[in-house]
C-alpha cells in the first residue's frame, strides 16, 4: 500500500480517493457456494461445478488482497452544499407555571416505599396467621392457602390438608409474598410523589381498596381454588393493615426534593456538563 | 474472468456517459449490468437489497393473495390441500428471510456508513459476498417449485415456516421439497451473519471524528444492537437445519423420537432462533421510526440515552422468552410460569420506546408527510400488537389461543403494522438520498391510505376469527362454523392492501424518471448522510466530517443554537 492508501475509506481531500476496487469475486463464491449446497439435492456434477467456482473465486479474491488491495482512484467532484433551513426560528415548547405547580418539589423517597413494603409486609403476617387459626385453628392455613397457588400439583387439596403444615407450601408461601411485597412497595413508593402529603391515605386506604377490587375480579381466572376459600373481610383487613404500616414507615422516613426544580434538561438525563457548570457559577 | 476484476471504470455517473456514446446500446447494457454484479459500493449493494427484496414482496404478497382467495368462502376449492400448504410455508418463509432480514440489511448497507461519515462498510468485498448469499439463497428457495419436481417427488417446501419434526422426516416429507428450504436458509444464513459482522465492525472502526458512540444517530445504534442480536440467533438455526439434513440423510435421530431423539429440541431450537429473529426484525423498524419521527415532528428524540438503553434491554430480554411459542407442548409450571413473566417483561423496555416517541412528537410542528403517516400508523399498530402480545403471554390464554388466527394477527399486527409500515416509511423517507427525485406525494397518501383501511380490515378480524376457534394453517372449513362472513372481510382487506401495494410500485418506479428533483436535503433532516449530494458519490464524503453532537445538520443550520452546547 502507497502511504496515500494509508487508510482508503478515510483519506484526505487530495482530489482523488482510494476505494477498493469492483470484483467480481465475491459473486462467483457466493454462487459456488450455493451451487455445493444445492448439490446435495440435485446431483453430484453440480457440486462439482460448485466446488471449481469456490477454489477459482477464493484464488481470485486472494490475489485481489494480496500483497496490493486493489483499489480505484475516484476523482473528487467538489461539492459544497452548506446546509441551510427555511426555518431558522427555533420554538421552544414553554411550560406554563400551573402545569408546574402540580409537580412536588418535595416528596418521599422512593426506596422508602419499598421499605414501607419490606415493614408492611412483615405486619401483614399477623392478621393473616389470626385468620387462620380463628377459622380452621391451623396457623398454617394462609400459608398454603398462598402457597398452594404456586404449587401446580396440589390438585383439590382438602381444607384438612391446607390445615396442616408442608414445607413446599411454606416456601413458596414466603417467595410469594416477599416479591409481592417488594414489587407493591416499590410501586408505592413510585406512586408517592403523585400524592406526597398523604402517604397514609394513600398507601393505608386507597391501595388496598383498589388492590382488593382488582384481586376480587381476576382471583376466579388466576386460582379458582383459592378464590374459593379465600375469605374477602379478612383479606381486605390485612391489606389494610399491610398499608397502613407501609403508610407509617413511609411518613417516618423524612421528604426529600424532588428533581422539579432542576433544568429540564438535567432531568431528562441529557449530559449537560456545560448546562451544570453555569448552573454552579451562578450559585456561587 | 480475471478481466473482471478492477480495471473497468467504475459506472459513476460522468465516468460512464462519455464512453456511452461511443459504445452500443447492448454494450453499455451489458456494461452497466456488470457494473452492478460486481459493486462493492455499500450504497448499490443496499439497493440491490432492497430491490431484491421489494421483488420478494410482490412474490410473498401475492402468494398470501391466492391463500386469503381460497379461504374467502367455505369449502372453496380454488387452491388443493396441498398447494395451499406450499404457498403458506412459502408466504411466510420469503416474507421473513427473503423480503424482511435483506430489506432492513439493505437499509443499514445504504444508510449506516453515510450517518457515520464513512467511505464505506469495514469489509466491502464480504458486504458484496453476503448480499450474493442471500441472493442465491433466495433463488434456491424459489427453484424447489421446479427442483423439487425435477429431483424426486415432491415441490415446493410445505411444512409451514417453523417446520417442526416430526413432519419433516423423511417419511412424512418425501422428496427434496424440504431440503430445498433448509439449504436455502442455511446459504441465506451465512449472508446474513456476514452482514451482521460487517455493520458490527463499520460502526466500531469506522465513524467520523467526533462520534461518540453516544453521538450516533438512534438509527445506527439499533442496527448496532440487531447484528449482535443476529449473530446469536442465526446460529442456532442453521445449526438446526445441518441435523435437520442430518437426519434426513445420514441416519441421525436429533428429531426422531421413536429413536430416541426429540421432536421437542427442534421446537426448542427453533424459537431460540424465531423468537430473537422477530426482534432482530422489529428492531430495524424502531430504528427508521426513530430518525422519521424526529425529523417530521421538528424536535430531538426525547430521552435519548432511555431509548439505547430501552434497545439493548431488548435485545437481552428477547433472547430469554422463546418458550412463549410452545406453553402448549406441556412444560413444567414453573417453566411455564418463568417464560410468562419473561414474556411481560419485554413490555417495559417497549413501553419506554413507545412513551418517548408519543413525547417526542408532543408540541413538535409536526408535518404529515407520507414517511410520518406510516410512522404514526406504526406507532398506533406497534401498541396494539405488544397488546395481544400480553394477551398470549399468559399461558392459560395462549392454551385457547394457541394455534388460532388471533396468534396470526397478533404476529401480522407487528410484521405488517409495524415493520411493514417502517419500511415503507423509510422507502419514501430515503428514497430522495439514493435516487435524487423524490417519489410523488399524492401517490403516497393513496398508498397510505388505502394500506392502512386494508390492513384494518384484515387483521382486526382476524383477531375475531381466533377467538371464534378458527385453526392457522387449513386449507379450508365448513359453512356451519360462523366464520363465513368475518373470512370473506379477510379477505377483502387483503386486496385493498394488495392494490395500495401495486400503487406504491407503480410510484417507486415512475418516480424515478419522472420525480420531482430532490436537492441534497429535502426533509430538511438533521443526520450525515442528508450532506452528500442525492445520490451520494461512491466515496461519499469528500472530506470526513467531523460531528460534535447527535444532530450535526442542526448545528450547521442553527449556529446560533447549536445542540452541542446542551450534549456536552
Ligand atoms: C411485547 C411484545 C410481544 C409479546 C409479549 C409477544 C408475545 C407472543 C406470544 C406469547 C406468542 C405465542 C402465541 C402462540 O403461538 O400461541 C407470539 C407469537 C408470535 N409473535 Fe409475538 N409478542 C410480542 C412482540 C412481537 C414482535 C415484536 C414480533 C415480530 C417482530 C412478534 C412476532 C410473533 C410471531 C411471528 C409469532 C408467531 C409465530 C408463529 O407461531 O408462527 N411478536 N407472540
Ligand atoms: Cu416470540
Amino acid at each position: 500500500m502507497s502511504s496515500e492508501e494509508k487508510n482508503p475509506h478515510a483519506g484526505e481531500n487530495t482530489g482523488v480517493v482510494a476505494l477498493p476496487a469492483n470484483t467480481a469475486w465475491p459473486v462467483v463464491l457466493a454462487f459456488g457456494a450455493t451451487l455445493c449446497f444445492a448439490s446435495l439435492v440435485m446431483n453430484p456434477g453440480v457440486g462439482i461445478a460448485g466446488i471449481v467456482l469456490v477454489l477459482v473465486a477464493l484464488v481470485g479474491w486472494v490475489r485481489q488482497i494480496f500483497p496490493h488491495e486493489h483499489h480505484e482512484e475516484v476523482l473528487v467532484v467538489a461539492h459544497t452544499t452548506i446546509a441551510t433551513t427555511a426555518r431558522t426560528e427555533v420554538g421552544r415548547i414553554e411550560l406554563s407555571e400551573i402545569q408546574r405547580s402540580y409537580l412536588p418539589i418535595e416528596s418521599y423517597p422512593i426506596t422508602s416505599g419499598i421499605k414501607g413494603g419490606i415493614a408492611g409486609g412483615i405486619a401483614m403476617i399477623l392478621p393473616a396467621v389470626l385468620f387462620g387459626w380463628l377459622t380452621q385453628h391451623s396457623i398454617w392455613y394462609a400459608v398454603n392457602l398462598l402457597g398452594g397457588a404456586g404449587a401446580a400439583y396440589w390438585t383439590n387439596p382438602t381444607t384438612a390438608y391446607i390445615a396442616a403444615f408442608h414445607w413446599s407450601g411454606l416456601l413458596i408461601a414466603v417467595v410469594i409474598h416477599a416479591v409481592i411485597c417488594l414489587l407493591v412497595g416499590l410501586l408505592y413508593g413510585a406512586l408517592l410523589p403523585m400524592w406526597p402529603r398523604h402517604p397514609i391515605l394513600l398507601g393505608g386506604i386507597l391501595a388496598p381498596v383498589l388492590w382488593t377490587g382488582v384481586l376480587h375480579s381476576v382471583l376466579w381466572f388466576i386460582n379458582p381454588a383459592f378464590a374459593n376459600r379465600i375469605a374477602w373481610g379478612w383479606f381486605a383487613a390485612s391489606q389494610l393493615f399491610f398499608g397502613i404500616v407501609a403508610g407509617l414507615v413511609v411518613a417516618r422516613t423524612g421528604r426529600i426534593q424532588t428533581r422539579q426544580p432542576l433544568p429540564f434538561a438535567l432531568r431528562m438525563g441529557i449530559e449537560a456538563k456545560e448546562l451544570m457548570s453555569t448552573e454552579q457559577e451562578d450559585e456561587k | 474472468m480475471s478481466n473482471l476484476q478492477s480495471d473497468l471504470p467504475m459506472p459513476i455517473q460522468g465516468t460512464l456517459e462519455s464512453e456511452k456514446a461511443r459504445r452500443s446500446r447492448s454494450t453499455a447494457l451489458l456494461e452497466w449490468l456488470q457494473g452492478w454484479l460486481v459493486t462493492v459500493d455499500h450504497k448499490r449493494l443496499g439497493i440491490l437489497y432492497i430491490l431484491y427484496s421489494i421483488f420478494f414482496l410482490l412474490v410473498a404478497g401475492a402468494e398470501a393473495i391466492f391463500i386469503r382467495i381460497q379461504l374467502a368462502i367455505p369449502n372453496n376449492h380454488f387452491l388443493t390441500a396441498e398447494v395451499y400448504n406450499r404457498f403458506f410455508t412459502m408466504h411466510g418463509t420469503t416474507m421473513v428471510f427473503l423480503v424482511g432480514m435483506p430489506i432492513l440489511f439493505g437499509f443499514a448497507n445504504y444508510v449506516v456508513p453515510l450517518q457515520i461519515g464513512a467511505r464505506d462498510m469495514a469489509f466491502p468485498r464480504l458486504n458484496a459476498l453476503s448480499f450474493w448469499l442471500t441472493a442465491f439463497g433466495g433463488m434456491l428457495l424459489y427453484f424447489s417449485f421446479l427442483g423439487g419436481g425435477l429431483y424426486g417427488a415432491g415441490n415446493a417446501p410445505d411444512v409451514g415456516w417453523f417446520a417442526y419434526a416430526p413432519l419433516t422426516a423423511r417419511t412424512f416429507s418425501p422428496g427434496n421439497a424440504t431440503d430445498y428450504w433448509a439449504l436455502a436458509l442455511i446459504v441465506s444464513g451465512f449472508g446474513t451473519l456476514g452482514t451482521a459482522v460487517n455493520i458490527i465492525a463499520t460502526i466500531f472502526s469506522m465513524r467520523c471524528r467526533g462520534m461518540t458512540l453516544m453521538r450516533m444517530p438512534l438509527f445506527t445504534w439499533l442496527y448496532l444492537v440487531v447484528s449482535g442480536l443476529t449473530l446469536v440467533t442465526i446460529t442456532p438455526l442453521t445449526a438446526a437445519q445441518f441435523m435437520l439434513l442430518i437426519d434426513r440423510y445420514l441416519g441421525g435421530h436429533f428429531f426422531d423420537t421413536q429413536a430416541g431423539g426429540s421432536a421437542l429440541v427442534w421446537v426448542h431450537f427453533f424459537w431460540i432462533f424465531g423468537h430473537p429473529e422477530v426482534y432482530v426484525l422489529v428492531l430495524p423498524a424502531f430504528a427508521i421510526a426513530n430518525e422519521i419521527i424526529p425529523v417530521f415532528s421538528r424536535k430531538a428524540i426525547f430521552g435519548y440515552p432511555a431509548m439505547v438503553a430501552a434497545s439493548v434491554g431488548i435485545m437481552f430480554v428477547s433472547l430469554g422468552v422463546w418458550a412463549h411459542h410452545m406453553f402448549t407442548v406441556g412444560m413444567t409450571s414453573v417453566t411455564n410460569a418463568f417464560f410468562v413473566l419473561s414474556t411481560m417483561l419485554v413490555g417495559i423496555p417497549t413501553g419506554i420506546k413507545i412513551f418517548n416517541w408519543i413525547a417526542t412528537i408532543w408540541g413538535g410542528r409536526v408535518r404529515f408527510q407520507t414517511p410520518m403517516l406510516f410512522c404514526l400508523g406504526f406507532l398506533y399498530q406497534f401498541l396494539i400488537a405488544g397488546l395481544t402480545g400480553i394477551m398470549l403471554s399468559v399461558a392459560p390464554m395462549d392454551w385457547q389461543l394457541h394455534n388460532s388466527y388471533f396468534v396470526i394477527a397478533h404476529f401480522h399486527y407487528v410484521l405488517v403494522g409495524a415493520i411493514v409500515f417502517c419500511i415503507f416509511a423509510g422507502l419514501y423517507y430515503w428514497y430522495p438520498k439514493a435516487t435524487g427525485r423524490m417519489m410523488s406525494e399524492r401517490l403516497g397518501k393513496w398508498h397510505f391510505w388505502l394500506f392502512v383501511i386494508g390492513f384494518h380490515i384484515t387483521f382486526d378480524t382476524m383477531h375475531f376469527l381466533g377467538i371464534l376457534g378458527m385453526p392457522r394453517s387449513i386449507y379450508t372449513y365448513q359453512p356451519d362454523r360462523g366464520w363465513n362472513t368475518l373470512n370473506l372481510i379477510v379477505s377483502v382487506g387483503g386486496f385493498i392492501q394488495g392494490i395500495a401495494v401495486l400503487i406504491f410500485a407503480y410510484n417507486f418506479i415512475v418516480s424515478y424518471f419522472k420525480g420531482d428533483v430532490a436537492g441534497d436535503d429535502p426533509w430538511d433532516a438533521w443526520t450525515l448522510e442528508w450532506t452528500t449530494s442525492s445520490p451520494p458519490p461512491v466515496y461519499n464524503f469528500a472530506e470526513e466530517p467531523e460531528v460534535r453532537s447527535r444532530r450535526p445538520l442542526w448545528d450547521l443550520k442553527h449556529p446560533y443554537d447549536t445542540d452541542w452546547e446542551y450534549e456536552g
